[in-house]
């Protein structure tokens, strides 16, 4: 599903500095997998999932995911790729706080091929994440755990394969955390691919194979207990 | 990007945005507003000039003999038949229309019921006889010939003579308004060689007739009477006066492109241009144009200034909306998608607020042509509309509240397609 190759990126800190966050990192990812990046904020866990999001196209090394070489893709041909290819989940959920949950759902679906069916697919999603009952609300009006529940299913809108987590249940507390590492799971149990930076160990027991981001490089680390709740 | 997803998002967003769109659309409406009324004015006040107080047909050039004429001795400045058809032969030339005065004073003296009031007035009249193809439209009784001695003259008078009276002499004497075709039949006593300020021709006898109005023109002599040429030639023989050459002729251009050259050769003949009102209708158009320019140049402005509204309104809303514009992009949006999200937000406001100046415009021109016929005194020439909106000053209203409102978005539009999804969307 995702294979990383030789990647550099850099940028100028704000004393001119050059910091160098990814240094030849290289990472393959299997189809279905789950997998868990681990590391100290700052270490560019988010970074990395920028790149193999074709969020960010200024490095240098070779991307390839779910069979699409990011590098040279122009500006439309890599939108269509987040679109059809792609789930974020982000931390801070990033709703759209003047559109209702199902309207938040229905995002990706402005920016793919119409679909007469678009709003029934959204509504399904977010009754497969408990939130159908509450379709009609502003963000505002749900709690955080609510709030990643829409995120992800909006993430799933345009059934892709691979999720791509940035710190997904970082504000969270832990019984809301919780339930969204259960539903991850049972993503992956349905064959969907995630990859989830994460300084959790909760998230990172949860995953099947943990990496950590060491000096702009992935090394393999062993996986932690299981935390409760969390099988 | 499909237009139903793109329509959808733009009504998501304005409807957030209402504050902000609904001053920036005011902002484009008071300058289309503006516009459109201005222009609608000075076409309006065009109108009137050209088409009432100075009605002039582009095509139409008016000859006549120089002033100080040296034509005897190089051979023009005398408007005889053989120069008739000299200007006749001109390249660019369709018709000729002679023109001859009657060549002694006239008067009338009327006594007797006008229009259901007893009227007597004395007054000099002059009298121009013309060919009949010059006034056919607008003769509404019988045929436009001489009728020979003894029979009331066919006569026209002048559509601007009757504003006149109907408008500043009737009020003041108290008599009737009258209507172009009310005066259809009605018969007036002239004299002719006959004068209360100047002297008549000596030993020549004075010729009783009557006139009857055969319809009103506004190619008639403005203050006198037009008869048909051949009562006038009929006229000046019977008094002994010059029938050969003619007070004047109006030639009909192929179209008015050819006038200058017209003109050019009329001149190289020795004759000369009777332009006067031709001259006076285009500089007061010009003063009404230049005016009117001036209006629109500040409406412009305001447009300009609403333009620049948007841009500020727009930029402060697309730095508020990063984290926004970064979802869509992590969800599939193109920059080009996010560009004409802001072009199209910024579109509807201008369209919106096109529409509405132009609507209150045109509903401002109505009440004030409203206000104008119930309130201002009747003056001569006083139109019925003010203004005049062709389809292309209402269309194009619209259409420049639309070019404001994207030429304010195009900066902010651009700002946002370059927001870096990676970074807004980071932590």
């Amino acid at each position: 599903m995702i294979r990383a190759r030789d990647i550099v990126k850099q940028y100028r800190d704000v004393d001119g500095t050059e910091v160098r966050v990814l240094d030849g990192l290289s990472l393959d990812v299997a189809d279905g997998e789950f997998v868990a990046v681990v590391g100290p904020s700052g270490s560019g866990k988010s970074t990395l999932l920028h790149l193999l999001g074709g969020l960010d196209v200024h490095y240098q090394g070779d991307v390839e995911v779910a069979g699409v070489k990011l590098a040279g893709l122009k500006d439309k041909e890599l939108a269509r790729f987040r679109n059809q290819h792609v789930g974020f989940v982000f931390q801070s959920f990033h709703l759209i706080p003047n559109l209702s949950a199902v309207e938040n759902v229905l995002m990706p679906s402005h920016f793919g091929s119409a679909s007469p069916e678009a709003r029934g697919r959204a509504e399904a999603l977010l009754d497969r994440v408990g939130l159908l009952a509450k379709k009609d609300r502003a963000p505002v009006r749900l709690s955080g755990g609510e709030r990643q529940r829409v995120a992800i299913a909006r993430a799933l809108f345009t059934g892709p394969r691979l999720l791509l987590c940035d710190e997904p249940t970082g504000n969270l507390d832990a019984t809301t955390g919780a339930g969204v590492i259960s539903l991850f799971q049972e993503l992956h149990r349905e064959g969907i691919t995630l990859l989830a930076v994460t300084h959790e160990e909760r998230m990172s027991s949860a995953a099947k194979r943990v990496l950590r981001l060491k000096e702009g490089r992935l090394v393999e680390e062993p996986r932690p207990a299981l935390v409760g709740g969390v099988s | 990007m499909r237009l139903a997803a793109l329509s959808q998002l733009v009504r998501l967003s304005l409807a957030r945005e209402r504050k902000g769109a609904f001053f920036s659309a005011f902002g484009v409406a008071m300058g289309v507003g503006a516009l459109v009324f201005f222009l609608g004015l000075g076409l309006g006040v065009g109108r009137v000039i050209r088409e009432r107080i100075f009605p002039t047909d582009a095509r139409l050039v008016d000859v006549v003999p120089p002033a100080v004429s040296l034509g005897s001795f190089l051979g023009g400045g005398k408007l005889d038949a053989a120069m008739v058809e000299r200007l006749q032969a001109l390249p660019g030339v369709e018709k000729t229309w002679r023109k001859m005065n009657v060549r002694a004073p006239a008067a009338s003296l009327y006594n007797g019921d006008f229009f259901g009031r007893k009227l007597r007035m004395g007054m000099d009249v002059l009298a121009v006889g013309v060919d009949p193809g010059l006034v056919e439209g607008d003769v509404q009784m019988g045929k436009f010939v001489d009728p020979g001695p003894g029979q009331p003259l066919p006569g026209l008078i002048s559509t601007r003579l009757l504003e006149i009276y109907n408008n500043t002499f009737a009020p003041a004497r108290n008599l009737p308004r009258l209507a172009p075709g009310m005066l259809v039949g009605f018969t007036f006593p002239v004299d002719f060689n006959r004068s209360y300020v100047s002297a008549p021709l000596p030993n020549v006898a004075v010729i009783s007739s009557q006139v009857q109005v055969v319809g009103a023109s506004d190619r008639a002599l403005l203050a006198g009477i037009t008869v048909p040429l051949d009562t006038a030639i009929r006229l000046n023989r019977e008094m002994g006066q010059d029938t050969e050459t003619y007070s004047g002729v109006t030639l009909v251009a192929t179209s008015p492109g050819a006038v200058p050259g017209l003109v050019a050769a009329v001149k190289e003949m020795g004759l000369e241009i009777d332009d006067q009102e031709r001259r006076l209708a285009e500089n007061v158009g010009a003063a009404v144009a230049l005016t009117t320019s001036a209006l629109a140049l500040l409406s412009i402005l305001i447009c300009v200034l609403a333009a620049v509204n948007i841009a500020h309104a727009l930029s402060a809303s697309v730095r508020a909306r990063a984290k926004e514009i970064g979802v869509m992009q992590a969800v599939g949006a193109s920059r080009a998608d996010v560009r004409n999200i802001v072009l199209a937000e910024a579109g509807v406001v201008g369209l919106a607020g096109g529409f509405l100046g132009t609507v209150a415009a045109l509903l401002l021109a109505l009440l004030i042509d409203r206000l104008a016929g119930s309130y201002l005194p009747q003056f001569p020439f006083k139109p019925e509309s003010f203004f005049s909106f062709p389809w292309p000053v209402v269309v194009g209203g619209v259409v420049l509240g639309l070019l404001a409102a994207v030429a304010g978005a195009w900066f902010p539009s651009h700002r946002a397609a370059a927001t870096d999804p990676a970074r807004t969307l980071a932590g």
